[in-house]
């Protein structure tokens, strides 16, 4: 089998990028960056501490005046001249993605590229910061919006989309003519590292964009520090509710928290089974179930028991034939979890899902890693015979297990959905149109997916949530992003 | 076996680049072909760049990606060398080309559920490639 090169030969010895330049921590500790697949040690990692990340939002803060007078045309440019690079390295950010993180090639690719679809995104600002006007709203006085940028804003990234998240917000932010600092996940830093080399080589100004690493303390210092005007977080409903959410919001900082999701897949009788089936592997099991858009309960619906069993029949054998080992090997269709700690956590939901009495048809805990060591790889799990009340059926578990459901029709599944906590996302597959558009419209999610396993928004739509999933008003991407980052101003003026 | 795009990817562009030698080659062994043989080579180098920009600028994780409905066997598309005269070269050229032909209608049959871009992208070079064959077929 293909084994790609491996980008990285050496250690990385990660420093945060403040000021346009590259410097230490204030912070004397450290982790190790492994790689989950091969257990070796790809980078080392600041813990982070306040100091650094009041050094970096000083840098922003300084660079903001001079930045919001820079044209949007001219800073669009800047975006012009990053979108080239991220092309030009597209191949190596794929396999750093995957060395840090886990996932397969084809999933590294994949999330390279929509983040590079939201610095094209950010390249149309010129037209997407317009504001607007009416003249003679008296006689004589004409009334004017303009859109203008706050100050700093920062992001704090989850580890599973290390490289795609940041550019959620990231680009918006800074093209709309505010500044920026990037705190990445504390166990996936390197996506980042690279992205700032490329900033870096772009030019942007000293202070436009920095990154701070670490953990605790730097995030600490995100929510109270009164320079920063808004903050953007993706992560679990935990944090981003009882901690960003409150108490960003309590020092006037704009917030959106994208948090947690327990996701629904329904599939109708009527559903086309092969391209089902295909769909329903890649939401459950791509990225290893590490995705706040991954499948976690198969809605089964109707009472013909020969489809039913078909059906599970067919995504089980399917399931069990998936490849696991080292994404950076071509012919592997799923890697390891991105840690130990995650894959101990997934296995506590397996033997929970078992105490409670679901059935289980596929058991994850038996797997063939392609000679890996086997500390981070789990298989796919399946349950059938899953109720509402169970934890595997509540808890978001982020993880490859599916847990299959029966209900008798469309009404039941889109209840059953509505009385989740969550409203992340929910999947329909059926070739009725009119069981689609009733889909679409009761389900209270901010995500739908029509035949779609993984309902991911485009860069120019807003990534969606609703309930426990989302906090705050306006979603990252789109033109969400746009208001999010700006104060629309009013001007009324009559000239005598 | 052959079960994610990246790895029909891969094999494509082998293919492909693996049939512009042997038609540069071939341009080589016969100069009063050679136009005929470096079209062919260029076409190749083209094609292999089409599959994998509509697979880069495609790919993304909002589809699926990783998982192909029936895996390919790689062993079923080795393309021959062309060791004779001109009639058998630009004959053993034919059946390569119906070689990659054959590869890139099963890549897109398997990969019709994945990025819908990278079947209709195949299916784009089956046609050109079915040309390709009308030219060799005049020095068979």
């Amino acid at each position: 089998m293909v084994v790609l090169e491996e980008p990285l030969k050496e250690i990385v010895k990660i420093q945060n990028y403040i000021d346009g330049d590259w410097v230490e921590s204030e912070s004397s500790e450290a982790r190790e960056i492994i790689n989950p697949a091969t257990l070796k040690k790809v980078a080392e990692v600041p813990e982070g501490c306040t100091e650094d990340m009041q050094a970096a939002v000083d840098a922003a803060a300084d660079a903001f005046p001079s930045w919001r007078k820079t044209t949007p045309l001219t800073r669009a440019r800047y975006f012009f001249r990053l979108k080239t690079l991220l092309e030009e390295n597209f191949e190596t950010l794929a396999r750093v993605c995957t060395m840090e993180h886990g996932k397969i090639i084809d999933e590294s690719r994949g999330e390279i590229r929509r983040g590079i679809e939201n610095v094209e995104v950010a390249a149309g600002i010129p037209s997407l910061m317009m504001g607007y006007n009416l003249e003679d709203i008296s006689r004589g006085i004409d009334e004017i919006l303009i859109k203008q940028p706050l100050g700093v804003f920062a992001c704090i990234a989850p580890f599973n989309f290390p490289f795609m998240v940041p550019l959620w917000f990231m680009p918006t932010a800074v093209a709309t003519g505010n500044t920026y600092v990037i705190k990445p996940s504390p166990w996936t830093p390197l996506s980042m590292v690279k992205l700032m080399e490329l900033v870096d080589e772009a030019g942007f100004p000293p202070g436009v964009i920095n990154m701070v690493n670490g953990n605790v303390a730097p995030v600490q210092e995100i929510l109270k520090n009164p320079e920063i005007k808004g903050v953007s977080f993706v992560g679990s409903t935990h944090i981003g509710r009882d901690i960003i959410y409150k108490e960003a919001a309590a020092t006037g900082k704009r917030v959106q928290a994208q948090c947690g999701a327990k996701n629904h897949l329904v599939v109708m009788p009527d559903a086309d089974l092969d391209s089902t089936i295909s769909s329903l592997l890649s939401s459950f099991f791509g990225n290893t179930g590490q995705r706040c858009l991954a499948g976690a309960n198969l809605v089964m619906v109707g009472d013909d028991e020969d489809w039913n069993k078909k059906t599970i029949t067919r995504i089980k054998d399917a399931a069990s034939n998936i490849k696991i080992g080292y994404g950076l090997e071509e012919g592997i269709q799923m890697g390891p979890l991105q840690a130990e700690h995650r894959k101990k956590r997934v296995v506590g939901y397996i033997e929970k899902g078992l105490e409670e009495g679901a059935n289980m048809i596929l058991d994850g805990r038996n797997y063939d890693s392609s000679g890996y060591p086997e500390k981070c790889f789990l298989g796919p799990s399946m349950f059938e015979n899953v109720t509402e009340d169970m934890t595997i059926a509540k808890d978001e578990i982020f993880g490859p297990v599916m847990s299959i459901m029966r209900v008798t029709d469309l009404d039941e599944a889109i209840q059953l959905i509505n009385r989740s906590e969550y409203g992340n996302a929910a999947s329909i597959f059926t070739n009725n149109g009119k069981s689609g558009r009733m889909f679409q419209y009761d389900v209270q999610c901010g995500n739908i997916g029509v035949n779609i396993g993984t309902a991911a928004p485009m860069a120019f739509f807003p990534f969606s949530g609703m309930k426990n999933s989302f906090f705050g008003d306006l979603h990252g991407q789109g033109r969400d992003a746009v208001e999010f980052f700006t104060e629309n101003k009013v001007v009324i003026q009559r000239w005598p | 076996m052959l079960q994610t795009t990246s790895q029909l990817l891969s094999k494509h562009q082998a293919i492909e680049e693996k049939m512009a030698d042997l038609s540069n080659s071939l341009a080589e062994k016969y100069p009063e072909q050679a136009q005929v043989f470096e079209k062919l080579a260029k076409d190749s180098l083209r094609h292999r760049d089409m599959a994998l920009r509509a697979y880069r600028e495609g790919v993304t994780d909002a589809f699926e990606v990783g998982f192909l409905a029936n895996p390919l066997d790689p062993e079923d598309y080795v393309l021959q060398e062309p060791i004779g005269d001109l009639s058998e070269d630009a004959g053993t050229m034919i059946s390569n080309m119906e070689v990659v032909i054959q590869f890139c209608i099963d890549a897109a049959n398997n990969s019709s559920t994945l990025l819908p871009d990278v079947p209709e992208t195949f299916m784009r070079l089956v046609k050109r490639k079915k040309r390709s064959i009308e030219k060799l077929k005049e020095l068979a």
